[in-house]
């Protein structure tokens, strides 16, 4: 779906207590399909890092005798697009870009958003104009704010990463603040405060360290979202600069040719399709082994 | 890394030879050779039955519907089928009348204009068409504050309605490009009757002389267009409705088009049109366009288009010699072929090489060489490779072109960046001056005047270079005036010389109008203008 | 609760004023504007200023914004500067379009979901989980303008079982209305079945695992009731709260689709406005979205009261 706002992940019943953390990556690993997102994520984190080792070209090197040549030509693995560029440099480059929006816009929207979260649900006076801020984000269509953005500040990398993590906003803002007051209303954070703990040290030390299993959940899935966005954004236009690919802008290009020549849509599709799932699959396997309930059963 | 250029001659050469061989099968198109392709303007219907709707699949949602102010080619497309002009444009790029009798009567000093008009014509909304309708109408695109229409108008000084079927025209100072001007939404005339109930809400139904008249309109999806029986030509229309449905991406019109759900569709792109030559029943009308595509330096507009110029304290906006070896590292052919299939031509000049005003010294071209582009950045003395930006409008179809031409000017020393923005930002932009080169074209209009002095005169309201070359303003204003084809003719050449010599815009291409049309219709055309004219279309019996 | 009413009304209305506020400030900002947009390739300063002075353009913003106010509580949007369209008529024939598209899309969504989600929490450790799982993770992972592209590709022009795209409206022909909305509505729904489908499972695992269940289950009753009547009941409130907050996604989903498949809704008129600065357009747009998501917060927040009576309604539905 092409949503940038990631879905919410179900907070209470994450259970945030360290102590479970040792036990919850043991589970996690005996998880055949969260293995396999891990394995992949690996994967196409190493191809993205090592992309100028593994392209054979140049991600924006144009081969003009070579347009539109079929995967399995000579020389192109995947094949070409409608400038001669190898399809396959420009997957790994195109996945470093589109890797590096996901991961920076969710480290904006946990930046901002986890601070708020934390405010609006331990300070309960607060919570009132925070959570209307929230709405007040939700309550206008995502894509009007990157639209305008794109607009005042032109098509790149950082700016599609601002839009996007500004729509995350209020997602990581909800999570945290909700972990927030659970974790308020337990025993010993309640003790803490009796013993006379300032506020921001019952923050720093008991609560937030206590609800990043949850938001280590939420980015798992807000990441994906994001590098779903950011195709979302090169579809309308708005997103990074060329030449230098990312997986969304590589789809957008594709669409004039989509009858000529499928396959230079087809496979960055298909290359979205991998790294998101192989986020969902691990941020599953990841929610699930911090469920308390999987052990209860 | 291979030889492009190498392999791309032996591939013409091939081409060439595979073509010569077997002659009398058509090409599909997708060869990379150079040369001519045949226009296929289409033909008058023939063997059609009467009725039918035919839906047309329409790049772009037309503005308004009003002559006056609407200002998108999209909305004349629309327009041909419903508002008739006073002139037209045959196949050749030639004005002949339309709602006029015939051709206007200039005085000898230039200054009158007569224009007899047709006898017994109809409005849709059954009101007589007659001189002081045609009055009525200039007068509101002359005067109407919104009206789009002005500037193109040119000096006109007052409209008669000397009879019920004659009209006079009195100009300021001669001005040749009138009748042309009258052959585009300037020309259109509208129901006084319409225009007095509705004012400038005129275009929310809209009532002129045509074909078809306007039915109803659904926001951002479809405008539909019924038969107008009061049209005094009503025989040879066959259809019954036109649909125009809009679609704005080109592979989805495309697919319309193959899957039957549209009979038309214009604006084909150029990777689509090999899939759809291929297609048994489809067919693909194409002419070459009036307008230009190209690229223009910034050199002089340092607070905004129409305000004083002044040079940028810029290297290549100081030195014509870094522009020229722009123009020498930019092989036209080649970006045509690359990037558009070989469907589009190149084009060195404002002046389309089909209209009665060219000639070879319009079309004088600087060839392609990268040593030459280099040798001119040493001369200017710029460090090499030379970096600077270039503006561009963000969809896929431009962003292919200014990727292409990044890769190709490489080789003659050019480091370009590109800077792609929504094409609101792009318009804003170019006005300010906020660029170095920008990608921008120019639809065409018939008369050369149209596609030159606003974009290169000094002040002229597009003039978003900031050039100014009082040599160049005296000829292209002797040109405006001269009544006479050839001495015009030869005017545009020096024009030509002039801009060469400074290359403040470099034309690179020429778009052609590549429209669908499905077999089963007959009648359907697209000249030059890129108009699509469907009134007298039908489906064959 | 009617005290709790009132403020959250109270509450909504400030939302979106400031909602309207920050859009009318914003898209002033973007560079351009509607007059010179209009203008488009024939740049003419004399009409551009026209136009912008019968827009009122060159007023101060505040101004604008209190023309904006009055004139919108008498019900009375503007005209688009583009057409000269009224936008009330513009929002008319856009919001049908795009409530079809989401209510069906929705009911894909939730059939699927609520079913594979059901499947994946009964069936645990079984084949049917991982299916399940992976249908709803897939749903996720694509991005659906792509599945729209080769949709159209596949099922529209090589096989012609649907039309490529358009709209017929549905008092008009409901049968071709429908025929065009089937692969619109499938593309946008799979991401949302996802959703759906990952907090039914969650949910009802809960449910199952409650006291609640387990007397049901004690007291003898069928499995298939246990499941159906009582546990899937729990469950459908989460899926409600889900649908509710997905609104915003589904109508930036529905830019997508509706433009892949060139629907005349409301995604897609917020787009074409804003790159075309038509603000009036822009105005109306926001002022119905931002009131839509405000009173389908609303709704979700009573639904689920009635739902379940024992959720004391605490002003965030989460």
């Amino acid at each position: 779906m092409a949503t940038v706002e990631a879905p919410l992940v179900d907070p209470p019943r994450v259970a945030g207590a360290r102590l479970r953390r040792g036990r919850a990556v043991r589970r996690l690993l005996r998880s055949p399909l969260a293995v396999t997102g891990l394995v992949v994520l690996c994967v196409a984190v190493l191809a993205a890092l090592l992309a100028p080792l593994l392209a054979p070209y140049g991600p924006s090197d144009a081969h003009f005798d070579a347009r539109f040549d079929p995967p399995g030509s000579p020389g192109y693995v995947l094949g070409t697009d409608s400038l001669g560029r190898d399809i396959f440099s420009r997957i790994l480059f195109g996945l470093r870009a589109s890797l590096l929006v996901g991961v920076l816009s969710v480290l904006l929207a946990l930046v901002v958003g986890v601070p708020l979260g934390l405010i609006a649900g331990y300070f309960s006076k607060l919570d009132g104009v925070i959570s209307r801020l929230t709405d007040l984000v939700l309550a206008f269509p995502f894509l009007i704010l990157a639209v305008g953005l794109a607009a005042i500040r032109g098509a790149s990398l950082s700016n599609a990463a601002l839009a996007i993590g500004i729509a995350q906003v209020p997602g990581i803002i909800r999570v945290t603040r909700s972990e927030t007051l659970r974790l308020k209303s337990l025993d010993y954070v309640a003790a803490a405060v009796a013993e006379g703990a300032s506020d921001l040290w019952v923050l720093a030390r008991h609560i937030f360290p206590n609800a990043t299993s949850v938001l280590i959940v939420q980015a798992t899935v807000a990441i994906p979202a994001a590098i779903l966005g950011e195709a979302v954004l090169s579809f309308l236009g708005l997103g990074i600069q060329p030449p230098s690919p990312s997986l969304g802008t590589m789809l957008s290009e594709a669409q004039q040719a989509i009858s000529r020549a499928p396959w230079t849509a087809v496979i960055p599709g298909l290359a979205i399709m991998v790294v998101t799932l192989a986020f969902n699959l691990f941020g599953d396997g990841l929610r699930d082994a911090l469920d308390p309930r999987a052990s209860r059963r | 890394m291979t030889h492009p250029r190498l392999v791309r001659l032996l591939g013409a050469a091939l081409t060439a030879l595979a073509l010569a061989a077997c002659s009398s099968v058509g090409s599909d198109g997708s060869t990379s050779g150079s040369g001519k392709r045949s226009d296929d303007v289409g033909g008058t219907a023939q063997g059609v039955k009467q009725g039918g709707t035919v839906t047309v699949a329409l790049s772009a949602e037309p503005d308004f519907l009003d002559p006056t102010l609407a200002a998108s080619l999209y909305s004349r497309y629309v327009f041909s089928a419903m508002c008739e002009k006073l002139y037209d444009l045959d196949k050749d790029v030639r004005v002949v009348p339309q709602l006029a009798k015939s051709m206007p009567q200039v005085s000898d000093d230039g200054k009158t204009v007569t224009i007899a008009l047709r006898d017994g014509v109809k409005f849709a909304d059954g009101t007589p068409f007659d001189s002081e309708a045609v009055k009525a109408s200039l007068d509101r695109d002359l005067t109407n504050p919104q009206s789009a229409r002005v500037s193109e108008l040119g000096p006109i000084a007052s409209v008669e309605a000397t009879d019920p079927t004659t009209v006079t025209i009195n100009l300021k100072t001669p001005f040749a490009p009138l009748t042309a001007v009258l052959a585009d939404r300037a020309g259109m005339v509208m129901s006084p009757k319409q225009l007095k109930a509705k004012g400038d809400d005129f275009g929310n139904d809209p009532v002129c002389v045509g074909p078809f008249k306007f039915a109803k309109r659904v926001p951002q999806n479809s405008i539909e267009l019924a038969k107008d029986p009061n049209y005094y030509d009503a025989a040879k229309v066959h259809l019954d409705r036109i649909v125009y449905r809009i679609i704005t991406d080109g592979s989805i019109r495309a697919a319309n088009l193959r899957s039957g759900d549209a009979q038309v569709a214009d604006t084909l792109g150029t990777d689509d049109v090999p899939e759809l030559k291929k297609d048994a029943k489809l067919q693909v009308l194409e002419s070459p366009s009036l307008g230009y595509q190209g690229v223009t330096f910034n050199v002089g507009n340092i607070a905004g288009v129409g305000k004083p110029t002044k040079t940028l304290n810029q290297p290549y906006a100081k030195d014509p010699r870094i522009r020229q070896a722009f123009e020498y590292a930019i092989d036209r052919q080649a970006l045509v072929d690359n990037v558009f299939n070989g469907q589009f031509d190149p084009a060195c000049g404002p002046v389309a090489p089909q209209s009665e005003f060219s000639s070879d010294a319009v079309q004088q071209c600087r060839k392609y060489d990268p040593a030459q582009a280099k040798k001119l950045l040493k001369q200017a003395g710029v460090p090499v490779p030379y970096k600077f930006s270039m503006l561009t409008s963000n969809t896929p179809a431009t962003l292919q072109f200014a990727q292409a031409l990044q890769a190709m000017v490489k080789q003659g020393g050019f480091e370009l960046k590109i800077e792609p923005v929504e094409f609101t930002s792009l318009l804003d932009q170019q006005d300010r001056g906020k660029f170095q080169l920008l990608q921008l074209g120019w639809s065409g209009r018939v008369d050369p005047d149209g596609n030159i002095t606003n974009f290169v005169g000094t002040g002229g309201s597009q003039n978003v270079a900031g050039y100014s070359n009082p040599a160049l303003d005296k000829v292209l204003e002797q040109a405006r005036q001269s009544q006479d084809t050839e001495a015009r003719g030869a005017l545009y050449g020096q024009a030509q010389a002039l801009l060469q010599r400074d290359d403040p815009l470099i034309y690179l291409y020429r778009q052609r109008n590549l429209t669908g049309v499905a077999k089963q219709l007959s009648g359907v055309q697209v000249y030059s203008d890129g108009i699509l004219r469907i009134a007298f279309a039908g489906f064959k019996s | 609760m009617g005290r709790y009413l009132l403020r959250r009304v109270a509450q909504s209305m400030v939302t979106l004023v400031l909602a309207t506020m920050v859009v009318f400030a914003g898209v002033r900002a973007l560079p351009g504007d509607p007059a010179r947009a209009l203008a488009g390739e024939e740049n003419d300063p004399a009409r551009i200023a026209a136009v912008r002075a019968k827009y009122g353009l060159d007023d101060a913003v505040w101004l604008q914004y209190w023309h904006y106010l009055t004139n919108s509580l008498t019900g009375d949007f503007g005209t688009s500067v583009r057409t000269n369209i009224p936008v009330a008529e513009m929002l008319k024939s856009a919001l049908p379009v795009t409530i079809e598209l989401s209510l069906l899309s929705l009911s894909v969504a939730a059939l699927i979901g609520v079913l594979t989600g059901v499947l994946a929490a009964v069936r645990r450790g079984h084949p049917a989980e991982w299916l399940s799982n992976a249908f709803a993770l897939l749903g996720l992972s694509v991005p659906n303008f792509w599945l729209g592209l080769m949709a159209i590709l596949y099922l529209s022009v090589a096989l012609a079982i649907f039309p490529a795209s358009g709209h017929v409206p549905f008092f008009e022909d409901p049968v071709a209305n429908l025929h065009h909305m089937v692969l619109p509505a499938l593309v946008l729904g799979t991401g949302l079945a996802a959703v759906i489908m990952r907090q039914t499972r969650s949910s009802m695992l809960d449910a199952l695992g409650t006291d609640y269940i387990r007397t049901a289950r004690a007291k003898g009753l069928a499995e298939r009731t246990v499941i159906g009547v009582h546990a899937l009941r729990n469950s459908l409130i989460v899926v409600v709260t889900i649908v509710g907050l997905q609104l915003g996604a589904l109508i930036s989903g529905a830019v997508v689709t509706e433009r892949i498949f060139g629907l005349p809704g409301f995604g897609k008129l917020t787009v074409d406005s804003v790159f075309q600065r038509d603000y009036p357009v822009i105005q109306g747009v926001v002022l119905v979205t931002a009131s839509a998501y405000i009173l389908i917060n609303l709704l979700v927040d009573l639904l689920y009261s009635l739902i379940d009576p024992r959720i004391r309604v605490q002003g965030e539905a989460a």
